[in-house]
């Protein structure tokens, strides 16, 4: 009472709360932030896979800072990195198991929880086989929990069902890897941004989503002033991102048309013979049908296609012909598509028949999305075996039969259903039980729709995850609490193949239990535990076993120690960069040209839906918000999302700034969305951000999916806008 | 405040001083950083210098980490922002621009947060230049808000103080880079030095799209822009405008004060100042002197606004009123004392007042007192509207307030008196308070349109976006209703209805200055599209 008469009267001004100290380590700052002790760790956003320093005091994490001596991030983090901490002790955060009783989520004990799950699955696998099981892990579990899962999952529980969000992600990549090179792995390193003389980045907004990565094209810039030529950055978007408007020449495309321009530029480059013939003679096969086929993409023809001028098609195809080292990097643009996994090869097509790969500052390079989605892709399981190594190659499964010391028939011979696969499967009844881990779909996959009908349909439904309720966990039969980052230990990958370790910094909330723990737990149950996790107590346990497992392999783990990583701020598997010796794991040894045909994109805008609808991201969130909508500063700079709207449509419609509108496709409707008019779209497109579970974009996104990496196409799909009227009740 | 950066520059022990702030825990790493450019000055200040900001536009890419890293820093509530981000956007699909501010303190050569201040709470720091505010001086005016053209002090309500960025003085001293400065991927904020002399005699290199002109403060920071200029970059926020505090308590104090003051005079000038009537504005007064108080984030510390008279209007607006209440405190006091009838208190009366009761010199003295109350009023009212006269709030900034007090106090004080006073005092000048009371009303109505009209029709950006404001459902309604009661002011008066007069008189009065608190649009930096999520 009196201190509330205090502070009403201005005597309080709660100065205590607005103190500041010295830090012996940060220096002056709010006394809050103070730390006791510093503890090392990698980010657990986005693959940059920043080093930090994260502030510890009375069991919380007080704060974050970009760790000035690791060789990714130098000191600096974007916003979500500095304010990682506070998701840790976030009101949203899942803290005791829930199983679903009489159509209500009930707290019970983990035993209990644990048990119902085995007791459900076993009876479900019982009745309609072990493939019934289908499960969805992702890249945000270190590798080591990965593996545990991969070998619980496949030896286990013995289904083949299993994929990772990373299909949402990054399968194009992979798929793209594999066809040209033999074996996933990125070629280059973000070390290659510095060097390089000219960096195309295609689809790749780095500027919002790997917001990190720019301070090399800025550290390249000042290098390249004293260089002639100078750097010239060159970015393939249709919307004038952030990072197009960084760009010295921007491409502004027409959406899917990415492929066109990758074998038009290739065109060029033979017709003006600015191709490396050594390299293409002694290290690659199809040259002969690759230039054939690219012959047809004449300057004018991909210009039609494209929508940009021949010259300059020209210009960029002579830049990138002409320059020392030339890097092409990519993200979610051209992964996104169902062509994404020859997209891929399209561009690595440039780099193979330019001699642009395995050399300083040359190489096509995938800027990966989660935090671990390379690790995932290591560790395997899902479109691979552990260690790239692959389903179909009885050598492969006999010596991992060997070190597993299980018998080989247990090892699958062909990858089970891909994500959207196992997602057709509940709809239609052959999945009848589905683990989700760390996954948001209800937000994250396309056509919501069938995502809730398969959701619904499912006899159990399990979502292990860091936070409770998400729009996912909602329809859960059994909800298991887990840790996230900043509460368990284990190694990420980054986007250029860097393992770092993410340590521990508190402990769980509630009763919230690592991910291995809980597959652990789920092994002794299944009584597998012996045979398959003989004496694991710690992820250090899966990453020794891990290490056996990737020793030879491209992805070898055996070099270094948890400790090594540590103290070297991450080690790159592979080197700084793959393929150096022009040799490549496809057999032949030769990297393969593949001859891509280009083709428009499946939704194409008519009479009824005129529009195409591009989706993305917004530097301050994190994918589907489960995290950083808990992060209070983050959540009020963008709290809700919006759609871009060139002024001539917003004309043509009648439509003004901040109007509400509702945006329509063949399959849904999201509702009230507030729109801006901006000249960063082409007239006929429309782009919205992805993350937000309350005007879910993918509600109208379409889903079709690449024949090869099963990736969904989410950057086009044909809608329509309306101004949203609010309905009467 | 001790530059130990300064001091080991010169010592030539600063190597790796400035980027590596997390001294001890981890080695300076061999291979970087590359870009070593100090992003904090290392020499020492010399006399006519002061520190400031760089902001290189060309190198921002809008990521928000300065904003995250100002409120860790600072330990700031979300909706506090020392440091903001805004976009500005221009030019025709794929030629489009879209470039980033971010802004903290300008630190300005004239800063009118520092002028404005009735407590002395900012000081311009002798050494470095920087604007610092004092928490424990600062009553919780939030004067300093209305004045700066940047919208940079804000009011943190749940300390009841205003806040500001102060360039991390603290991280200066110790030789670090400020939060903002050293959260930067891209190295785009810097800290350095400026003459004062120069930058006065040319501060081009302060403006950019996107940011008030910086001439009325002499913003300090420099700013970079893109070289390609041909775009008009343009704010993207604008449709966003929002609804400014009611300062409710404001509204009541303002508006009863001047009903005191207004009533005051107009009884004064017709000889009706009758001691019912002047106790009746006594505690008019006091309940509006009252209610001000509670404007403020500490009421408790209200006496300290006397403090800055020589420079702050609020100051002398609190001075004004001050003297005027004591000065109507007597007068009050005397005009009771002069009509007391013996029977009351006998030997005080006949010891200390009847000698003087009847003394011509004393009506005279008594009469005296009144005008020097009335004028105090009056130059309270005047030292009011001088407040609200900031270039930081454009649509408070015309000719239009101060008319608007005068006339409002005016209309009240014309319709008050006639229903406290004597019927045989308000019988002999009720025709002449009548036309007076028509003329106030009709001024009212003409200036507070006239007001409406020249900003729906302005050139500035604020006026319109006022006028906008006011022209949303619910204030335009308002809007109507005060000039409505306006003119029934004098209906009312006209046929009688005293009372009913006054309450429309109050009610237009009341209505007005609530649309003028609420539609007002402050200069201010571009934000974002979703400006910051304020909604």
């Amino acid at each position: 009472m009196w201190t509330r008469i205090k502070r009403a009267l201005g005597i309080d001004t709660r100065q205590d709360k607005y103190t500041f100290a010295h830090d012996p380590v940060a220096g002056h700052v709010a006394s809050a932030r103070v730390a006791e002790k510093w503890i090392k760790t990698t980010c657990g956003y986005c693959s940059v896979g920043c080093g930090m320093l994260v502030g510890v005091k009375d069991g919380k994490a007080v704060t974050v800072r970009g760790n000035p001596a690791h060789p990714v991030n130098l000191g600096k983090l974007c916003p979500k990195g500095l304010s990682e901490h506070h998701i840790l002790d976030a009101p949203g955060r899942a803290q005791q198991p829930l199983l679903r009783k009489n159509g209500v989520l009930q707290p019970v004990s983990w035993d209990e929880a644990l048990e119902a799950m085995i007791e459900n699955v076993g009876q479900i696998q019982m009745k309609y086989g072990r493939d019934a099981l289908g499960v969805i892990g992702t890249g945000q579990l270190v590798t080591e929990e990965f593996y545990t899962l991969g070998k619980l999952v496949q030896l286990g529980f013995r289904t083949r069902n299993f994929d990772g969000n990373t299909t949402l992600c990054m399968a194009s990549a992979v798929s793209g890897y594999k066809l040209s090179f033999g074996s996933d792995g990125p070629p280059g390193s973000y070390v290659d941004m510095e060097t390089a003389d000219v960096i195309l980045l295609i689809g790749a907004n780095i500027a919002d989503n790997h917001p990190i990565l720019c301070q090399r094209l800025e550290r390249n810039r000042q290098r390249g002033s004293e260089r002639s030529p100078a750097t010239t950055v060159i970015v393939a978007d249709p919307r004038v991102t952030k990072t197009a408007m960084m760009a010295d020449i921007h491409l502004p495309v027409k959406p899917r048309s990415d492929i066109a321009l990758l074998n038009g530029i290739a065109h060029v480059l033979i017709q003006e013979n600015l191709i490396d013939r050594a390299y293409i003679h002694d290290h690659t096969t199809g040259f002969e049908s690759f230039s054939q086929h690219v012959a047809e993409f004449t300057p004018r023809r991909v210009a039609a296609i494209t929508g940009l001028a021949e010259e300059t098609i020209l210009r960029v195809a002579r830049l990138y012909g002409n320059a020392k080292a030339a890097f092409i990097g990519w993200t979610m643009g051209v992964n996104h598509s169902t062509q994404g996994a020859v997209t891929v090869a399209a561009i690595n097509n440039l780099a193979l028949i330019t001699g642009n790969i395995g050399r300083t500052g040359a190489a096509p390079f995938s800027i990966t999305g989660q935090c671990n989605a390379m690790g995932t892709r290591e560790a395997g399981f899902t479109s691979s075996l552990p260690g790239y190594r692959k389903f179909d190659s009885p050598a492969d499964r006999a010596e991992l039969a060997k070190i597993w010391n299980v018998d080989v028939t247990t090892i699958p011979t062909a990858r089970g259903l891909a994500y959207p696969d196992i997602v057709e499967g509940a709809v239609s009844g052959k999945i009848k039980a589905l683990w989700f881990i760390a996954t948001n779909p209800a937000v994250s996959f396309p056509n919501y729709k069938v995502l809730e009908q398969a959701l619904t349909s499912v006899d159990f439904l399990v979502v292990q995850d860091g936070f409770h309720p998400t729009p996912t966990s909602d329809f859960a039969h059994l909800v298991l609490p887990a840790a996230i980052w900043g509460e368990k230990e284990g190694t990420y990958t980054n986007s250029e193949r860097r393992v770092s370790k993410a340590n521990p910094l508190v402990a769980p909330p509630g009763e919230a239990r690592t991910d291995f723990n809980i597959f652990l737990a789920l092994a002794a149950k299944l009584g597998v535990s012996q045979e398959l996790f003989p004496g694991w107590t710690s992820t250090h346990d899966a990453f020794r076993e891990w290490q056996r497992v990737s020793a030879g392999r491209l992805c070898d783990y055996s070099q270094f120690t948890w400790q090594q990583i540590e103290d070297n701020g991450g080690m790159q598997w592979g080197g700084e960069r793959l393929y150096a010796d022009g040799v490549f794991p496809t057999g032949s040894g030769r990297a393969v040209l593949h001859s891509v045909p280009w083709l428009p994109f499946v939704e194409q805008p008519d009479d009824e839906y005129n529009l195409i609808l591009n989706t993305g991201r917004t530097v301050e969130h994190w994918h589907t918000r489960t995290k950083t909508s808990q992060v209070e500063m983050l959540e009020s700079m963008v709290p809700m999302a919006w759609l871009e709207m060139n002024p001539a449509d917003a004309a043509t419609m009648q439509l003004n700034p901040h109007d509400r509108v509702s945006i329509i496709s063949r399959r849904s409707t999201v509702r009230n969305v507030e729109l801006r008019i901006t000249g960063i779209v082409a007239p006929g497109q429309v782009f919205m951000p992805f993350h937000f579970s309350e005007t879910n974009s993918n509600l109208v996104t379409l889903g079709a999916f690449d024949p090869i990496s099963r990736e969904p196409n989410f950057k086009q799909c044909a809608v329509r806008v309306e101004r949203f009227i609010k309905p009467l009740i | 405040m001790s530059l130990p950066l300064q001091d080991r520059a010169q010592d030539g022990s600063s190597d790796g001083l400035v980027r590596l702030t997390l001294a001890g825990l981890v080695d300076t790493p061999s291979a970087i950083p590359d870009a070593t450019k100090k992003l904090i000055p290392e020499r020492q200040l010399n006399p006519g210098e002061q520190y400031r900001f760089h902001f290189d536009m060309n190198k921002c890419i809008g990521c928000r980490s300065c904003e995250i890293a100002c409120n860790e820093q600072n330990g700031n509530p979300t909706e506090i922002r020392w440091r903001r981000i805004g976009e500005i956007e221009g030019g025709t699909y794929p030629d489009t621009s879209r470039h980033y501010l971010s802004m903290g303190c300008n630190h300005c050569l004239d800063a009118e947060c520092v002028k404005g201040c009735p407590v002395e709470a900012y000081t311009k720091d002798p050494v470095t230049g920087i604007v610092l505010h004092s928490a424990d001086a600062c009553i919780g005016c939030q004067y300093c808000v209305w004045n700066c053209p940047y919208s940079v002090p804000q009011f943190n309500v749940e300390r009841g103080v205003v806040g500001k960025c102060d360039m991390c003085h603290g991280r200066l001293a110790e030789g670090l880079e400020p939060a903002c400065v050293n959260a930067c991927p891209e190295a785009a904020i810097e800290i350095e030095i400026v003459d004062m002399l120069e930058w006065r005699s040319d501060y081009a290199l302060a403006e950019s799209p996107g940011m008030p002109a910086a001439g009325h403060t002499i913003s300090t920071t420099r700013i970079t822009l893109p070289p390609r200029t041909s775009t008009k970059l343009e704010r993207v926020d604008t449709g966003r405008i929002q609804l400014e505090h009611a300062h409710w308590s404001l509204v009541f104090m303002t508006t009863l004060i001047q009903a005191a003051a207004g009533s005051l005079c107009i009884a004064l000038i017709f000889r009706a100042a009758e001691p019912t009537l002047l106790l009746a504005l006594f505690v008019l007064t006091a309940l509006a002197l009252n209610i001000s108080v509670f404007h403020l984030g500490r009421p408790a510390y209200a006496w300290r606004a006397l403090k800055m008279w020589r420079r702050s209007w609020l100051s002398r607006e609190v001075l004004f009123f001050a003297f005027f209440f004591s000065s109507l405190t007597l007068l009050t006091a005397c005009s009771y004392a002069v009509v007391l009838p013996p029977s009351w208190l006998i030997r005080l009366h006949a010891t200390a007042i009847e000698p003087f009761q009847n003394l011509s010199s004393t009506v005279l003295a008594i009469e005296a007192l009144g005008v020097i109350t009335a004028v105090l009023g009056i130059c309270g009212i005047v030292a009011s509207a001088f407040i609200y006269l900031v270039p930081a709030r454009p649509s408070w900034n015309m000719l239009h307030t101060p008319v608007d007090f005068l006339l409002s106090a005016a209309l009240i004080g014309t319709v008050v008196p006639s229903l406290i006073i004597s019927k045989d005092h308000a019988a002999a000048s009720g025709e002449i308070i009548f036309r007076l009371c028509l003329l106030a009303a009709s001024l009212w109505i003409v200036n507070q349109s006239v007001r409406f009209i020249r900003l729906l029709r302005s050139g500035i950006f604020e006026h319109r976006a006022s006028a906008a404001l006011l022209n949303l459902p619910r204030q335009r309604s308002a809007l109507i209703a005060s000039f409505l009661l306006a003119a029934a002011v004098p209906l009312f008066d006209w046929g009688g209805g005293t009372a009913f007069a006054c309450a429309a008189a109050f009610g237009a009065v009341l209505l007005a200055r609530y649309l003028f608190f609420v539609s007002v649009v402050p200069l201010n930096m571009a934000l974002t599209f979703t400006r910051g999520g304020a909604h």
